[in-house]
């Protein structure tokens, strides 16, 4: 659609305010009708009031409204202050580090039987030398914790790391169950990298070694 | 193509003299289908029909307007309520409970619009 030359100059700033009202006034009126459309269609469909059930339990959820409460009711940050004392070796610790530092102090956790196969094999002198009991103990823990960290049982890229170490710690790993279980299994990806023949090959000629 | 053949009609008129009343609001509503013409074709409107829809969500326009919708419905009937009962009730409420703050923004973005592409 051709134009005739319109300039700004020559445009009232009325005209263009009054124009951009009439916009603003249109848009406006798209968002109330699409509004309507959208309720109108779920009362149609019978989804409009699906939110309220009876009162009693509609005043039982309610939002609730106060300073220092979340929206259930709940206190934020509640336990985060108190330390408890730890039973085993009586340190006192922050509530929300507790628990896995009583993992590690009992020996029970995931990770506790790892470290004790590291700490054997790379010869730690904690057990050697009784200079300051404290002392170890906390160098003890804090490497526990680190573990966390470099904790990666699941990443196949990790794996050549993990051969490494597994012949580092071999008698007691825990390991070694899991690479039988991989072996009798159809494919494991470490079988590939040891047999460089085509899988179809393997998959006729292999005698399961055990 | 209709404005085109009221241009030719007043031949008697040149440039210079001054355009009747009625091709003088023809030109201004050539230059408004002009500008919604660009704002569409830009993508502009639909950008700022989501900021809106957006900035209405956000400041609880949408809630509040959809438990007038409520009380429409209860009023006239869940299985008898029409879109022209929701349309016709609830446009007017709507409009007026847009807040200031939405609607400044909006009109500034609309104006520095204007300003960029009301030129030719």
């Amino acid at each position: 659609m051709k134009m005739e030359e319109v300039s700004v100059s020559s445009l009232d700033n009325s005209k263009l305010e009054g124009l951009a009202q009439d916009i603003l006034s249109d848009l406006v009126e798209d968002a109330c009708l699409g509004l309507c459309f959208d309720v109108h269609r779920a009362v149609k469909q019978g989804y409009f009031f699906l939110d309220e059930t009876d009162q009693e339990s509609m005043r039982d959820f309610e939002i609730v409204d106060q300073p220092g409460l979340d929206v259930f009711g709940q206190v934020f940050n509640q336990w985060k202050n108190k330390e408890c004392v730890c039973p085993n070796c009586n340190r006192s610790i922050a509530a929300s580090r507790f628990a896995p530092h009583l993992e590690k102090c009992l020996g029970m956790g995931r990770n506790s039987s790892r470290i004790a196969n590291r700490r054997i094999v790379t010869g730690n002198t904690t057990t050697t030398t009784n200079n300051n009991n404290t002392n170890n103990n906390k160098s003890e823990s804090d490497q526990e914790d680190n573990d966390d960290v470099n904790d990666n049982d699941w990443s196949y890229g990790a794996e050549k790391k993990a051969k490494k170490r597994k012949s580092e710690k071999n008698p007691n790993s825990p390991r070694r169950s899991k690479s039988f279980k991989h072996k009798s299994s159809l494919m494991g990806p470490r079988r590939r990298m040891e047999n460089q023949e085509s899988p179809c090959m393997l998959m006729k000629e292999e005698t399961f070694p055990q | 193509m209709r404005t085109r053949n009221l241009f030719t009609k007043g031949t008697e008129c040149s440039p210079a003299d001054p355009l009747p009343q009625r091709q003088i609001m023809s030109k201004d509503s050539q230059m408004r289908a002009a500008i919604n013409h660009k704002l569409i074709e830009m993508g502009e409107r639909d950008r700022l029909k989501e900021l809106l829809r957006a900035k209405l969500v956000e400041c609880g326009w949408k809630d509040q307007l959809k438990a007038h919708c409520k009380d429409v419905i209860r009023e006239k009937g869940l299985e008898h309520v029409t879109v022209e009962d929701l349309v016709t009730e609830v446009t007017p409420k709507g409009r007026a409970l847009v807040p200031d703050s939405v609607k400044k923004e909006l009109l500034q973005r609309i104006r520095a619009f204007l300003a960029q592409h009301a030129t030719l």
